[in-house]
Order: C-alpha cells, then structure tokens, then sequence
C-alpha cells in the first residue's frame, strides 16, 4: 500500500518537474510546480512530518505561486510567447544527466549512517509533530530563529524599494 | 519497503530535473520556478534524513529553507519587475546590460 | 500509520469526482446550439473591452509580497501557540523580540504608503 503510494506519487512528481521546465507557457509551468507542491507534502506525511506537510501547501502553494502567478500577469507574459523559448538543451541535458549520476552513485554505494536519535515514530506520535518542531526551534535554535525575523525584515524593505516605482 | 535510498534517489532525480530546466529556459521567471524545484529536492532529502537519524534538526532546518524562499520569492521577483520597466522583458537573452 | 489520513483521501476523491464529473455531465447532458453571439466572449453584459491578459497594476504585486511575508510569520506562531505553557514567560520574550523587528518592518512599509490603493 505505502510502496504504491510512493511510487504513483513519484511518477507525478516527476512527470510534473519535467512539465514545469517544459511548458511554452509560464502560466502552465506555475500550474505544474504547484502539483510537484502536493506531491511532496503527501511525502512529507508519509514521512510522519505532518507539520511540514502542511507549511509545504500553506507557504509553496499558498503563497510563493500565487506570488509569482501574479507577477507573470502583471509583466502579461501571456501573449508574449516567443519563438524560441529553451536555448542549450544538448550541453544541460548532459550536464544534468551527469549531476543524476553522480547523486545516483553516492546513493548507491553510500550509506545512509548516524542512527539512534531520539525522535522515533512513537516519540512522534505521543507528543505531536508540532510540539517536537516548537520545542526544537524555540529551545535549540533560538538565535537562528531571531537573524529569520531580520532576514525578513530586510526582504521587506528591499522589496518595497525596488518595486515602488517613485521611492 | 520504503527505504531512506528511495526519497534520496527521487529527490536527485528532481535536483537534476531543476538543474536542467534552469540551465535551458531562456524565461527568467521560469528559471526561478526550476530553482524553487530544486529547493524543494533538497527539502525533501532534509526531512528524509532526519527521520532516517531520528533527529529534528533537518526539519527545522527545512523551515529556515521555507524562509528563505519566501524572502527570496520577494526580492527576487521585484527585481525582475524592476528590469522589465527598464527592457520591457523577462529574457535572459537580454539581461546584457553589464557586457561590453 | 497512514490510516488516519484516509479521511482527507476520501475529501479528494469526492473533490475531482464533483470537477470532473460535472464537466463530463453538462457536456453530456447540455444543449449546444453556438452561434457568433454566445461564442463571443461575456463580460458583465457589457460590449467587451480589450484582452483578457490585461497587464495588472503593481499595487498587486506589493500586497502580494507582504501577504508572503507576514505568512511566514504566521507560520512561526503555530509551533509557539502549541509550546506556549512549556515555554512560558521565556518563549513570550523569544516572539515578542520576533515580531517588533517584523513590526519594524510594517511600520516602514505603512510609512512608505506601499498600503495606499491610490
């Protein structure tokens, strides 16, 4: 049951990457990177991460789509399709070719080592995800947590600048 | 059995798949939406690893990740709205202004 | 381990049963018989005025960054909400400092008039 879910998600996943980077239209490709969203918070889930699967949908879909939908319309990208619209396909498609194999060849003769943490699925599932995630953040990684919020501050301001057209 | 292998292998397959749309679209602002895939590929191998290790880190570290492209997501999208008043396009073929 | 998540299948599959099930059913079912005037594209009643992909104003794209922003800020809160007792008055100082350096940056933003729909 779970390796079928895996697996059809996969090929959604994928299908819907390889359609984002090939769409003519920009329109289409938002459209496409929002299912690849979906596909990986249901991973997210299967994963026992239900909080992140559900900032996965509320901050990628919710909001960074809708932000770049509205700029493709506001820069009417629309009807401007050009002519040709990829360039370098024989040159990228070796090169990532070559990224897959070398991901691919760590993966396979790697191993995935350090076990034992504390964080198990029963741990999981008698405190909830959420209060794990809080506890981590807001004890462990605290100043990380505060540079966010000027992180943020600094994104802001830097926006309205360079968008605003008379500053 | 779904190994931790399986999402570290779809998340390479999704890297690559990113890398690919970003090296050939000549569209800055799909461009951005192939660098938010791989951003994305990388997120799911944070989250994989950490319950493979049993260790929260990697997931809080994916929420920093989320930040980060939301931050990103701002800047980077006005500036491609503040070239297109000056070019009147989203071309990477003509952001040419600092060649001579 | 999944089971608990059957509920928010089920939401689904009834959801694109009802999309695409009505969109099969009136195609199935409806009357067509076209003509130049109901082909032409409706707005309101009204003689039609310019494309559709009209370019839009900036102003949307402001509401829309800072919409982003303070989501992100919102999404910070939950985990803090669900820890608030444990943390107590030591978690309430961590966001208060949080959310007056975003605060900053709203009132910066207010100042700007980025708010105004002029």
């Amino acid at each position: 049951m779970e390796v079928i879910l895996f697996y059809l998600t996969a090929i959604v996943a994928i299908m819907s990457a390889i359609f984002v980077t090939q769409c003519r239209n920009p329109v289409n490709s938002a459209l496409n990177l929002i299912t690849v969203f979906l596909c990986l918070a249901v991973y997210y889930v299967m994963l026992e991460s239900p909080f992140m699967a559900a900032i996965q949908i509320m901050v990628y879909a919710g909001a960074i789509v809708v932000l770049i939908v509205f700029v493709i319309m506001l820069l009417n990208l629309g009807l401007a399709v050009k002519e040709r619209y990829t360039h370098g396909m024989a040159g990228s498609g070796v090169l990532a070719a070559i990224v897959l194999f070398v991901a691919n060849y760590f993966i396979r003769y790697g191993e995935a080592t350090g076990t034992g943490g504390s964080v198990t699925s029963e741990v999981v599932a008698s405190y909830g995800h959420t209060e794990l995630i809080g506890r981590a953040m807001f004890v462990d990684f605290l100043l990380p947590f505060e540079i966010a919020s000027i992180l943020l501050l600094v994104a802001i301001v830097g926006a309205v600048i360079i968008s605003k057209r008379e500053v | 059995m779904i190994t931790v292998n399986h999402y570290l292998l779809l998340s390479a397959i999704l890297f690559a798949i990113g890398t690919f749309g970003v090296l050939t679209r000549k569209n800055a602002i799909v461009i951005f939406m192939c660098i938010e895939v791989m951003l994305n590929s990388v997120n799911l191998t944070f989250i994989a690893l950490s319950r493979h290790v049993g260790n929260m880190d990697g997931q809080i570290f994916v929420f920093f990740v989320m930040t980060v492209a939301a931050a990103e997501a701002a800047v980077g999208l006005a500036l491609m709205i503040a070239f297109f008043r000056n070019k009147e396009s989203i071309d990477t073929d003509d952001f040419n202004m600092l060649k001579w | 381990m999944l089971d608990i998540y059957l509920p928010i299948l089920v939401v689904m599959g009834i959801a694109f049963a009802f999309a695409i099930g009505s969109v099969i059913l009136s195609r199935l079912i409806g009357v067509k018989k076209p003509s130049a005037v109901k082909l032409a594209p409706y707005e309101c009643g009204m003689p039609l005025i310019g494309t559709a992909q009209e370019r839009f104003s900036v102003k949307f794209y402001i509401i829309a960054m800072l919409f982003i922003l303070f989501d992100i800020e919102a999404v910070f809160l939950y985990p803090w909400a669900v820890m608030f007792k444990r943390l107590g008055i030591f978690g309430f100082v961590e966001m208060g400092v949080f959310i007056i350096i975003l605060l900053v940056g709203f009132i910066y933003v207010w100042k700007k008039g980025a708010l105004e729909w002029e």
